[in-house]
């Protein structure tokens, strides 16, 4: 009931308040932002109270109250407010990259490479195969040579492989899950997003000879992808080292600073042209292996990150173009049933490969299935580089992104939930479960089953 | 440069200058902080260096925006009212008496000076004089808490310059507000135009109904995290609100800062952090309000001049005065009214609020007066204060007589 008030007052005043003010300026992004922040954290509470992830809550916020349904959040408003899904993938990026711990990545880094590689490929070729086998069905391929309809089947199906970090850390947070199933999933996500960029730009460059961008220059280049990912690692590890003696011989003023260097991170990103999630990512794996004092960074980080999260997924929700996606769903919601089946095998032959039979090989393929803010922004580059063609692929990839995006959540959440990793997580936080202790979750032993009793560590 | 990076860059260097320079000017000199970010801002603007262009602090509007509500939201969060109600009545009624005073007096004066030097109507000049009545009864009380620790004793008058300093900022924000909600024009879309009246109403609802959305969000819970997105969430809306509705952010605040000190459970929490965000924005605020500043010909000199003398004859006339109608001149002194030269930020942040608004008539000087007077009296606040208590610490005090009991704390209300 004091839910439902609080959303009937923010509506009703943005109701009252919409058509009194001036638009086009700062004021409006502010109003949006605030708005946003209680209207989908709110929503997102009614979410977790019929036992659904928050972030559902939060999409559906932003679906509800967008510019495509209620308009109490206008397309204008919920562009100006870019900066803020940007500082959302930064700090999500920095606190992942903090997140995972060297032992851990000498142990198991094995184990998520072949799992990784081996979704990835069942996923690209499954999907590649079936678009092609569809390809009757897309206006822009009727009547279109053979080589450009497998160009389109190799660019779409190396966006629609693409996973999401932001979705994946959110549950994460949410749920305090550190298990084997939350920590392959993590891994491989986040393995998955330097992977895919590489892919994607290899396919690029070979769907250019089988069929030549429109804009050439908006396809980029071969060497800049290279650059991208090695410029990536070396400057987030200089990142990560500057922030590790700022903590070293600063330590003040935490949770400012966290923002500040999440925006500067942003920044040197784009100007040296290098993919920000891997540079993040990179800065907070160091940061955190380099200082004593990496916790006390990532809970200012946690705390500015809270608002953010919230606003960054109802931004997305508000940004699904409902009537646009509707005409899209009798050939999208195939391409995401065979998708969700080519991560399940590939999953499943990864894990067998990797020797690992734990709860990981039955359960990690429903963390692999949202999708989010990087998918968009390869839809984005496909859309500039092929005109027509471009935009329809953009369509189709936007109605799987919104399908996948809603439907992930819902299906991470219960691989956890069934693997028993929310309710180890939950009592390891409070102190009082088996096996307890202060400090962050140790790995388990590779390929074997999870002991609740052997796991140790407390929830960051 | 890009826009972030600039934000990136000011910040980190007005922390840096703060903790490395300033702080040692302010211990060796008696400067209280705050001139020197404006003057760092001014450096960096397009009437110096021009590192900041005007469209960059323009794109900041909106971090402006949250800054001026979280600075109405810390004044409203001092007036705790179990704490209030100790104090005795009398030093509220010639706080009253001087506020009102001085808005009263500099804004005759400026409607004087607006009406002989541009040729305004009483009706056209009236506007811009009230706004500088807002700025001119703002006074700081940082330098009056640098004097009372210096000194580490407490004068009858201490406790009335406490008070005086936020009466004097809850009758600048509520004159202000309301000056924006009279002046207000119409709206763009085709609906009725509400009248004043109804501009203020909707300036005071905004107010309410943040701080009921907090009260609401935050439910029976008490956890941190929680009451900090709540306080966020409740004075970005609001700031947000008044700001696209081209009113003051910074009374709606203020309602929720007091809504919000006096009914939380958790007042030391919300304290906490209004004060740990405030610091920041305090510094974003200060540095792009320098770098906001443009100088518009030798002709705005005349009306700054003398809106700097008539602001120290109002607080001085304005002091003396209420000390003489309530009878407490001896417990003041007639010229207790120095003590209130010193500006501070909320002065900025009613001249920047004035000029970011847009088309109100003679937002440059309005806001370059406002600018001066923090530049030139923050530097000698202290030693104002210092002019006004220093006689009353040297007098030995009555045999029998107690020395005058500090503010009470909320721990003891």
């Amino acid at each position: 009931m004091r839910r439902l008030l609080i959303l009937a007052l923010l509506y009703g005043g943005m109701s009252l308040i919409l058509p009194l003010g001036v638009s086009g300026q700062g004021g409006q992004a502010l109003l949006t932002f605030g708005f946003l922040i209680l209207a989908a954290y709110t929503v997102g509470e009614l979410a977790a109270a019929v036992r659904l992830p928050k972030i559902i809550g939060y999409l559906v916020a932003g679906v509800v109250f967008g510019p495509y349904v209620l308009g109490a959040v206008t397309y204008e408003a919920s562009v100006r407010l870019d900066a803020v899904s940007q500082l959302a993938i930064g700090l999500i990026a920095f606190l992942a990259g903090a997140e995972l711990q060297w032992s851990e990545v000498k142990e198991r880094g094995a184990i998520l490479l072949k799992v990784m590689s081996t979704e990835l490929l069942f996923g690209f070729v499954v999907l590649a195969v079936f678009i092609y086998a569809l390809h009757g069905l897309i206006p822009p391929l009727r009547g279109a040579g053979t080589a450009t309809v497998v160009a389109f089947a190799l660019l779409f199906a190396s966006v629609a492989i693409v996973h999401s970090p932001a979705v994946t850390m959110a549950i994460l947070n949410e749920t305090g899950a550190r298990g084997p199933v939350a920590r392959t999933a993590l891994g491989v996500v986040l393995l998955a997003d330097v992977a895919v960029v590489l892919l994607f730009s290899a396919v690029l460059a070979v769907a250019q000879m089988l069929a030549p961008a429109t804009d050439a220059a908006a396809a980029g280049s071969i060497g800049a992808v290279i650059w991208e990912i090695i410029g990536a690692i070396l400057i987030g590890g200089a990142l990560g080292v500057g922030v590790a003696a700022y903590l070293r011989f600063v330590g003040r003023e935490l949770m400012l600073f966290a923002v500040l260097i999440t925006f500067f991170g942003i920044e040197i990103a784009r100007l040296a042209h290098v993919e920000l999630l891997l540079m993040l990512l990179v800065a907070g794996f160091v940061t955190e292996s380099l200082s004593e004092h990496g916790q006390e960074l990532r809970r200012a980080m946690e705390r500015s990150a809270a608002p953010v999260f919230v606003v960054f997924f109802a931004l997305s929700g508000a940004k699904i173009n409902l009537p646009g996606v509707a005409p899209l769903l009798p050939l999208v919601l195939p391409i995401a049933l065979v998708r969700a089946a080519a991560i399940w095998a590939g999953t499943r032959v990864g894990s067998r490969w990797a020797g690992a039979y734990g709860p990981e090989r039955r359960y990690v393929w429903m963390g692999l299935v949202s999708q989010a803010g990087v998918a968009i922004g390869l839809a984005t580059i496909l859309a500039d580089a092929y005109g027509e063609m471009g935009e329809y692929m953009r369509a189709l990839l936007l109605g799987l992104i919104a399908v996948n995006e809603t439907v992930g959540p819902v299906l991470f959440r219960r691989a956890l939930d069934e693997s028993g990793e929310i309710a180890l997580g939950r009592a390891q936080s409070t102190g009082s479960g088996p096996g307890a202790a202060p400090g962050r979750a140790a790995p388990p032993a590779v390929g074997s089953a999870p002991d609740p009793g052997a796991a140790s560590g407390a929830a960051s | 440069m890009s826009t972030t990076l600039i934000l990136i860059l000011v910040v980190a260097g007005a922390y840096l200058a703060a903790h490395v320079a300033f702080g040692w000017l302010a211990r060796r000199f008696d400067v209280i902080s705050g001139a020197e970010y404006v003057l760092l801002g001014v450096l960096l603007g397009p009437e110096v260096s021009g590192l900041i262009s005007s469209s960059v602090v323009g794109s900041f509007a909106p971090i402006l925006t949250l800054a001026l509500g979280w600075i109405g939201a810390v004044v409203g969060a001092q007036f705790y009212l179990p704490v209030l109600s100790r104090i005795p009545i009398i030093d509220f009624r010639v706080a009253f008496l001087e506020a009102t005073l001085a808005l009263g007096l500099v804004s005759a004066a400026m409607t004087g000076v607006f009406m002989w030097l541009f040729g305004l109507t009483l009706a056209q000049a009236v506007f811009p004089s009230i706004a500088m009545g807002a700025v001119a009864t703002v006074s700081a009380p940082s330098g009056i808490a640098l004097t009372l620790r210096r000194l580490g004793r407490r004068a009858p008058v201490a406790r009335q310059l406490e008070v005086a300093t936020a009466i004097d900022a809850l009758v600048a924000i509520v004159a202000f507000g309301l000056l924006l909600a009279i002046g207000h024009a119409e709206p763009e879309a085709a609906v009725r135009a509400p009248t004043p009246t109804e501009w203020a109403v909707i300036g005071i609802s905004i107010g309410l109904v943040g701080g009921a959305l907090f009260h609401l969000f935050l439910g029976g819970e008490q956890e941190v995290d929680r009451l900090f997105i709540g306080l966020a969430g409740a004075i970005i809306l609001a700031s947000g609100a008044a700001a696209y509705l081209r009113l003051s952010p910074l009374f709606p605040a203020m309602l929720i800062g007091f809504i919000l000190m006096n009914t939380s459970a958790n007042r030391d929490a919300v304290k906490e952090v209004l004060g740990k965000v405030e610091r920041p924005l305090y510094f974003v605020l200060l540095i792009f309000a320098g770098a906001a500043w443009e100088w518009g010909g030798w002709l705005w000199a005349v009306p700054v001049v003398i809106f700097l003398i008539a602001r120290m004859l109002a607080k001085v006339v304005g002091g003396g005065v209420a000390a003489v109608l309530t009878q407490s001149t001896s417990r003041l002194g007639l010229g207790w009214g120095r003590a209130l030269f010193g500006q501070g930020a909320l002065a900025i942040a009613i001249g920047l609020n004035y000029q970011i608004v847009g088309d109100l008539p003679f937002s440059g000087i309005v806001f370059t007066a406002a600018v001066v007077s923090v530049l030139l009296t923050d530097f000698g606040s202290a030693r104002w204060v210092n002019s006004v208590l220093g006689p009353w610490l040297r007098r030995r005090p009555r045999i029998g007589r107690p020395e005058p009991a500090p503010l009470p704390t909320e721990e003891e209300a």
